[in-house]
């Protein structure tokens, strides 16, 4: 039996937020802009930011390694457009404020960005011909890492690592953001890359068994992947898991509770029970790397939200900045009230629309005042009553409202007593709090301190 | 384009709920009982709530403008604390008398503390002991219920249906322990009686079904969680039972806790105040059953009949330091 767990499967807690996902569902994904200009940014995953191989003024190609490092744990980053290197200085960038990047003038006209074809991962596709040193090696040239946001480099994870041996390939294609598509477009468009790359990433990591993580809300996508399985040699080994529609399903920990029902240990990683998860765009990039050779340069994002006039999917050139994208989707009518990277649930709002989009941003969400809700947008919040609804809902079993409110009293030894690290800052408890606290972002503040007092204190 | 985009923390979207309408609720799922208590106790069960409430709105604005605080007279709790007080107030008591004891519960029950979240005690509670302690003949005074004809006064002894008067049902069963009667005073017809609410006892605990339909609506409404109403009750009942097996002579059956006095009002309404109660399911469990056992024991112990009061008081102290003990282990175990 292909099914493993037949959608009854989940983690504790979690909630269902309206799912807006029909705004861009059904749309196809089409080529995005031909920019004039990209700004690369260059540190666009965890571990260590690049230098840059480049100099102002130099001549680039497409496709052309422009910033590395020698960390073990970093990723390169190329180039997406033939051009010429403008300068490289500060740019806003989404999770560290700013910067530094690499800024291309583009030049020629081969530069609007065409999807990859997808001949070659059904026909002359042969996983045979590629040993397991060779597709880690492909994945870091080609500076592949988690395209589901949190940007960790693929090719650690998927490397075999004799202190932690890995069973298990998780291939998280939940997508329990509300609003975003993209990964959905993949699953319907590109089926088959995603599963040359799942058989890819699986060869590489040694795991013996491999689930495909679907939300049940998505049977299209379902159902066009077991067909695929079927038709694919090594079928056996890869099982299609759908999950029941939560969010947040998609988060490693509670994909990993709900197909194999284990716990990842607080503070952990999946590593240490033995699982590898990625990414769904993450497998389809790892395909394109070990078979075409082409470096991770673009990507899909879901341009949506009730405040843009055209929303859809498109392919388009990383460093691409957000304001590029929204204009060519037809701009944003006059109620937009916030521009978020990413989902609502757990996106960046940016102010600075020049931000350019990164190898982790699958969506640009544009609310209006109407979403949010009235109360949210004016930063309304009134006391706490201990209704208890964000204990109820908090799928890492904590606190959140005690944490919150001693981060608020600047009691962080009580919030290091309630957990306040194994927080994975899912945004439920404040998406929940009826007295619209935001119970996550006080949580947030509160690991910021805590870091800056680590680093404070002598060894 | 876009001058005026917000940046802020994520969450972008927030549940539309608020505490406004989780107040609403509790106000809705009262409903039934204060209907009950207009059939049986006619005029003075539309007297009591609206001079509780007004009462309660007015102080609340008073210690508002005292504190130089905004406004908090939107979030409804304080309606709600009147009508929980009203409706846990003999149907006789002057309207005076529900005038200060409401004051009192806002002003010294909530406010002192800061405000709706940062009190400790229920502030009902509050108002209804203090109203205990200094005017204890009028809180204890009863009144029979309308429906009652005069003619029936056999159904107890000392029922004074022409003044109009009768005593609780729990001072029978007070009595009861001292006469080895029980079994007498509480039979079928009285069981019924307590189920729609024809007795004497407060305004708005004497009816076992009207509360019900309200308890089942904040349960179904998922604006209350099971465990504080279940452990009240299957304490108390528990509690009872040992007792009535020792001796069915002097002590009532289980039943007749559960349905009598402020059990029910208490397990539904008062107990499971979200403010005044503990976070965490355990917490929840450990406190519904301190509620439940130290309620009966007042009542089969202790000096008064009705306990309900007083042990809710007791809990609510104790709530911090519960919500201490019944900590949270995060889903992936203890970081080590
Ligand atoms: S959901 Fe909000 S009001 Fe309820 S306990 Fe949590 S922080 Fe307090
Ligand atoms: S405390 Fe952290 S993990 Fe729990 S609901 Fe809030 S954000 Fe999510």
């Amino acid at each position: 039996m292909r099914f493993v767990t037949k959608g009854r499967f989940s983690f504790r807690g979690g909630v269902h937020p309206p799912e807006k996902k029909e705004l861009t569902r059904d749309s196809e994904i089409q080529p995005g802009p031909a920019v004039k200009q990209v700004a690369i940014m260059l540190s666009q995953h965890i571990g260590a930011v690049c230098e840059s191989l480049v100099n102002k003024g130099d001549s680039v190609k497409a496709g052309q390694k422009i910033g590395d490092s020698d960390a073990f744990v970093s990723a390169p980053v190329h180039s997406s457009v033939n051009g010429k290197v403008k300068q490289i200085a500060l740019q806003s960038h989404a999770v560290l404020g700013r910067s530094m990047a690499v800024i291309i003038d583009a030049e020629g006209d081969d530069n609007p960005a065409s999807q990859p074809s997808h001949t070659e991962f059904t026909d002359s596709f042969d996983i045979d011909s590629y040993s397991s040193a060779q597709i880690c090696t492909a994945v870091r040239d080609a500076g592949i890492v988690g395209m589901g946001g949190a940007g960790f480099p693929t090719r650690v994870k998927i490397e075999p690592n004799p202190r932690m041996p890995k069973e298990t390939l998780i291939i998280d294609a939940c997508e329990c953001e509300p609003y975003i598509t993209c990964d959905y477009r993949i699953m319907l468009e590109w089926t088959k890359q995603i599963i040359a790359g799942t058989r890819l990433a699986r060869k590489a990591s040694g795991c013996s068994q491999v689930f495909i993580g679907i939300e049940d809300n998505k049977p299209n996508a379902i159902e066009m992947i077991s067909r695929t399985l079927e038709d694919c040699g090594d079928g056996d080994r890869i099982k299609l898991a759908p999950v029941k529609t939560k969010y947040p399903q998609g988060g490693e920990r509670q994909l990993i509770k709900a197909i194999l029902r284990k716990n990842v240990p607080a503070g952990g990683i999946p590593p240490m029970i033995g699982v590898v998860v990625l990414n769904v765009a993450t497998a389809a990039a790892i395909a394109e790397a070990v078979v075409s050779g082409t470096p991770l340069t673009h990507r899909v994002v879901t341009v949506t939200g009730e405040a843009i006039s055209k929303p859809g999917n498109y392919y388009a050139a990383i460093g691409t900045t957000v304001e590029d994208l929204i204009e060519f989707c037809g701009g944003v009518t006059e109620s937009c009230a916030k521009v978020v990277l990413g989902g609502p649930m757990m996106g960046i709002a940016i102010a600075d629309l020049k931000t350019p989009i990164t190898k982790t941003c699958g969506a640009i969400t544009v609310l209006t005042k109407r979403q949010i809700g009235r109360a949210k947008y004016e930063g309304r919040q009134t006391p706490c009553i201990r209704c208890g609804r964000c204990l109820e809902i908090c799928p890492e079993n904590l606190n959140p409202t005690k944490i919150a409110h001693a981060v608020k009293h600047n009691l962080l030894d009580v919030a290091l007593a309630y957990y306040i690290n194994a927080c994975m800052e899912c945004g439920c408890c404040s998406y929940v709090c009826p007295a619209n606290i935001e119970v996550t972002g006080y949580i947030k503040t509160g690991k910021i301190f805590l870091a800056r007092q680590k680093k404070k204190m002598p060894e | 384009m876009l001058k005026d985009i917000a940046v802020s923390n994520s969450p972008h979207i927030s549940k539309p709920l608020s505490t406004r309408a989780v107040m609403v609720d509790v106000v809705i799922g009262l409903v039934p009982a204060m209907a009950a208590a207009g059939y049986y106790f006619r005029v003075r069960a539309l007297i009591l709530p609206a001079a509780c409430v007004i009462s309660s709105l007015a102080a609340e604005w008073l210690c508002n403008l005292i504190r130089k605080k905004p406004g908090s007279l939107g979030d409804f709790s304080a309606v709600v604390t009147g009508i929980i007080l009203a409706l846990s107030l003999p149907p006789a008591l002057p309207v005076w008398t529900a005038v200060i004891g409401s004051a009192f519960s806002i002003a010294i029950g909530k406010m002192v503390f800061g405000g709706l979240g940062a009190n400790i005690f229920n502030p009902a509670m509050v108002g209804r002991t203090f109203l205990t302690a200094s005017f204890g003949m009028l809180m204890t005074t009863w009144m029979v219920p309308a429906t009652i004809p005069a003619a029936l006064s056999e159904i107890c002894p000392e029922n004074n249906v022409e003044a109009r008067t009768q005593a609780t049902p729990l001072a029978w069963s007070k009595q009861a322990i001292k006469d080895e009667n029980g079994a007498l005073i509480y039979n079928e017809q009285q069981f019924r009686a307590t189920l729609t609410g024809e007795v004497g006892g407060c305004l708005g605990e004497t009816s076992v079904i009207a509360l019900l339909i309200g308890g089942l609506y904040l349960l179904l409404r998922r604006t209350i969680n099971f465990h504080i109403p279940l452990a009240v009750l299957l304490s108390a009942f528990v509690f009872a039972a040992v007792f009535y097996l020792v001796d069915s002579d002097a002590y009532m059956q289980p039943f007749f806790h559960l349905s009598s006095g402020g059990m029910l009002l208490c397990a539904f309404f008062i107990a499971t105040d979200p403010v005044t109660a503990p976070l965490t399911r355990r917490g929840m469990w450990l406190f519904g059953i301190g509620v439940g056992a130290i309620t009966m024991l007042i009542r089969i112990v202790g000096g008064y009949p009705e306990g309900v009061m007083y042990s809710v008081l007791l809990m609510n102290a104790v709530t911090p330091l519960i919500d201490r003990l019944c900590r949270r282990i995060p889903a992936g175990g203890k970081p080590s």
